[in-house]
């Protein structure tokens, strides 16, 4: 059988699809009994959640960045002009 | 996909436009491969460099993989190519976060909880993050993490990549990436349970 503490160390898997049918079936099984673990997995999904919808840190410098690849692409779309000059 | 088309078209014409809704819509998981390779303080010369070689590459942008794909494999080799062999094995490191994780000390010897997880007030993200002490202390949370931690969760989590795809771009085996995704999510818990129970961080 299953324990608590075996069920936090799959419990990763679980929200990736990463066990085997074994495991699956050990998993639901044991949720289906132990209520401390039905909201272990329910709140590690809400914290999945939060880390998706928590707010991006600023992007540094976005126009400098976008002044940058102006520069290269206009370099790019530029005559290369290095064998001429020899 | 219709819209990558559409939008490497507008990038190729040189479109400003373009390239801004490019780097709004990938800097952040270029951003992770870079900080996951080279680490925090060499990241965003990383990605900057990465953006430069993916202006002067696009004309040769086949389409074989996907945009994301293609840019996060540039965003790699630039990593890498910093690096330079002085590759840092910390990979299974057990950094936990501030709050520590759901380790031995939370269960009896027979394996069942001995202090089973709280219940939250709410399992609405939304209203969880409506607090800014909260997500303060989450930030707080992921800069504890290792890099590599902290990078496979956000590559996962929020880009969406599967695991496969983490594996080849950050060189790291399967059964790595497995791990330090857990450690990771059980530390993000940890701080949300410690927080929930107590208001602060």
């Amino acid at each position: 059988m299953l324990k608590c503490k075996d069920l936090v160390a799959l419990s990763s898997d679980l929200l990736d699809g990463e066990l085997t049918l074994k495991q699956r079936i050990a998993v639901r099984m044991h949720l289906a009994m132990c209520v401390h673990c039905r909201r272990f997995i329910r709140q590690l999904r809400v914290s999945q959640r939060v880390i998706r919808q928590l707010p991006d840190q600023q992007a540094p410098e976005l126009e400098t960045l976008l002044r940058a690849m102006q520069a290269q692409q206009q370099r790019a779309s530029e005559p290369d002009q290095s064998d001429s000059s020899k | 996909m219709p819209n990558e088309q559409d939008l490497i078209q507008r990038l190729l014409k040189g479109e400003q436009a373009a390239y801004r809704e490019l780097v709004q819509q990938y800097q952040g998981a270029m951003r992770a491969v870079a900080i996951a390779i080279v680490g925090t303080a060499s990241a965003d010369e990383v990605v900057q460099d990465s953006w430069l070689a993916v202006v002067r590459n696009l004309k040769g942008f086949a389409g074989r993989a996907s945009l994301k794909t293609w840019l996060l494999t540039i965003t790699a080799n630039t990593a890498k190519s910093r690096l330079r062999k002085q590759r840092r094995e910390v990979l299974l490191d057990d950094i936990t976060g501030p709050h520590g994780t759901i380790d031995d000390a939370r269960f009896a010897a027979d394996g069942h909880w001995a202090q089973a997880p709280s219940l939250w007030h709410t399992d609405s993200p939304e209203a969880l993050l409506n607090e800014q002490a909260l997500r303060d202390c989450l930030e707080h949370t992921l800069a504890t993490l290792s890099e590599l931690q902290r990078s496979v969760l956000m590559l996962r989590e929020r880009q969406a990549l599967e695991l496969p795809d983490i594996c080849n771009l950050l060189d790291i085996s399967h059964s790595n990436v497995r791990v330090l995704l857990h450690r990771a999510r059980l530390s993000v818990f940890a701080t949300l349970e410690h927080f929930e129970e107590t208001g602060e961080c």
